[in-house]
């Protein structure tokens, strides 16, 4: 069976640096013999978590809204790339609204312990975070990785790798970056074959 | 003259902790006197997310027509922002993340278009206050939200030395920040000191 490679793309701004470096890496993963899809977030309908908690009791959310089945098309691949660029230091409110959406998979896991991930199930599921930034600082990414561990570990995913490049102010563009693009079909490549030679295992 | 406290509760839990500890420094902060406060619920407030078209950079507005319009020179004319807001994954929760964008428009002006963003009188004395509360007791725990927060606060000319935190883990339940023992009393000690120290500097 295929190599199953999702991508979420967080970014609110149609086919720009993000989704760009997304698509090369996604690219990369069909290359070496993978099916892989992308998700607009900004098409899909789905509000931010409420807090309200209930989930907490019962391993669901009272919204029923996009955010639901994604989920569920989340926990059924085997390579989840994650992508957003870095407004005011952190991922997209899209992204983060996703992200939040999850504490029912939480709940599940750490209250009601009525989801579980084997060791084995998480090294077989990798997770990615792309991104791209305008600024050139090399701490500008550092604020969004914690949100984006949390993603990875509710949904049974090891966070395996980041395709980041900043400067792009400077660069003018994600096509102007010297390796960029390059790397994220490497990337995409070379997971793909990782998580098929586990699968061989 | 009145010190002008504009006030965000970020999170979509009504009466939470977060809005709590607000409610708390915004308390303190009225006890003073002088001091006109506008409390916004974000939930309430119809602001959607940036949509990333950079178009501020060049009209100097938003093209989006929302709860914006109504804050966009509240923002401007407070003397004092507050942003509360808890941590829901180790980061801002979504709603607060949605304004914090929207701020945009006050990046490009300040940065891209060099435009004043607040009126010379105020330039240097505006004061920022974050609050946030996190369920887990983790010390790291605020790490992702702070440098976002800073951005929030820099965008609208309020550095560094002018912004004040106070941020309470190890509450999760709605309520649970009533029994903490410090939090009450740091929310009115820094609403109290905020408003004196505002006092001072609009020479008062």
């Amino acid at each position: 069976m295929p190599v199953r490679v999702l991508g979420l793309s967080g970014s609110p701004h149609r086919h720009g640096n993000t989704e760009t470096l997304l698509d090369a890496f996604l690219e990369g993963t069909r290359e070496a013999g993978a099916v892989a899809e992308k998700v607009i977030l900004r098409d899909l309908a789905y509000s931010p978590c409420r807090g309200c908690n209930a989930c907490h009791k019962t391993g669901n959310c009272i919204v029923s809204d996009d955010a639901i089945p994604l989920f569920d098309r989340i926990l059924s691949s085997d390579c989840l790339a994650v992508a957003s660029p870095i407004y005011s230091m952190g991922i997209t409110a899209e992204l983060k609204g996703l992200i939040d959406r999850a504490q029912f998979l939480w709940a599940r896991k750490f209250i009601l312990k009525t989801m579980y991930f084997s060791d084995d199930h998480i090294r077989k599921h990798k997770g990615l975070f792309i991104s791209t930034a305008g600024l050139s600082w090399d701490n500008v990414f550092d604020a969004a990785f914690p949100a984006v561990t949390a993603f990875f570990n509710t949904l049974g995913f090891e966070y395996y790798d980041n395709i980041i490049a900043n400067d792009m102010d400077r660069y003018g563009g994600i096509r102007g970056h010297p390796t960029a693009l390059a790397e994220a079909g490497e990337k995409g490549r070379s997971v793909v074959g990782v998580i098929a030679r586990l699968h061989g295992e | 003259m009145e010190i002008k406290v504009l006030a965000f509760a970020g999170s979509p839990r009504r009466g939470g902790n977060s809005e709590t500890l607000l409610d708390w420094v915004l308390q303190a902060m009225e006890q003073e006197g002088g001091v006109a406060i506008e409390k916004v619920v974000l939930t309430e407030a119809n602001v959607n997310p940036c949509r990333g078209c950079n178009a501020c950079e060049k009209l100097n507005k938003c093209v989006q027509r929302d709860g914006m319009d109504y804050l966009h020179d509240r923002i401007v004319d407070a003397d004092c922002l507050i942003l509360a807001a808890p941590i829901f994954c180790m980061g801002i929760c979504a709603q607060a993340k949605a304004l914090i964008d929207r701020f945009q428009v006050f990046r490009s002006r300040k940065f891209v278009l060099k435009l004043p963003v607040v009126a010379p009188e105020k330039k240097g004395k505006r004061m920022g206050i974050f609050l946030s509360t996190a369920g887990q007791n983790w010390d790291y725990v605020f790490d992702g939200a702070v440098p976002t927060v800073k951005c929030f606060f820099h965008v609208v000319d309020i550095p560094d030395r002018d912004i004040r935190y106070l941020m309470v883990n190890g509450v999760d339940e709605k309520g649970a920040i009533l029994s903490h023992p410090s939090a009450k009393a740091d929310a009115g000690r820094l609403g109290r000191d905020v408003v004196r120290e505002l006092g001072t500097r609009m020479g008062r």
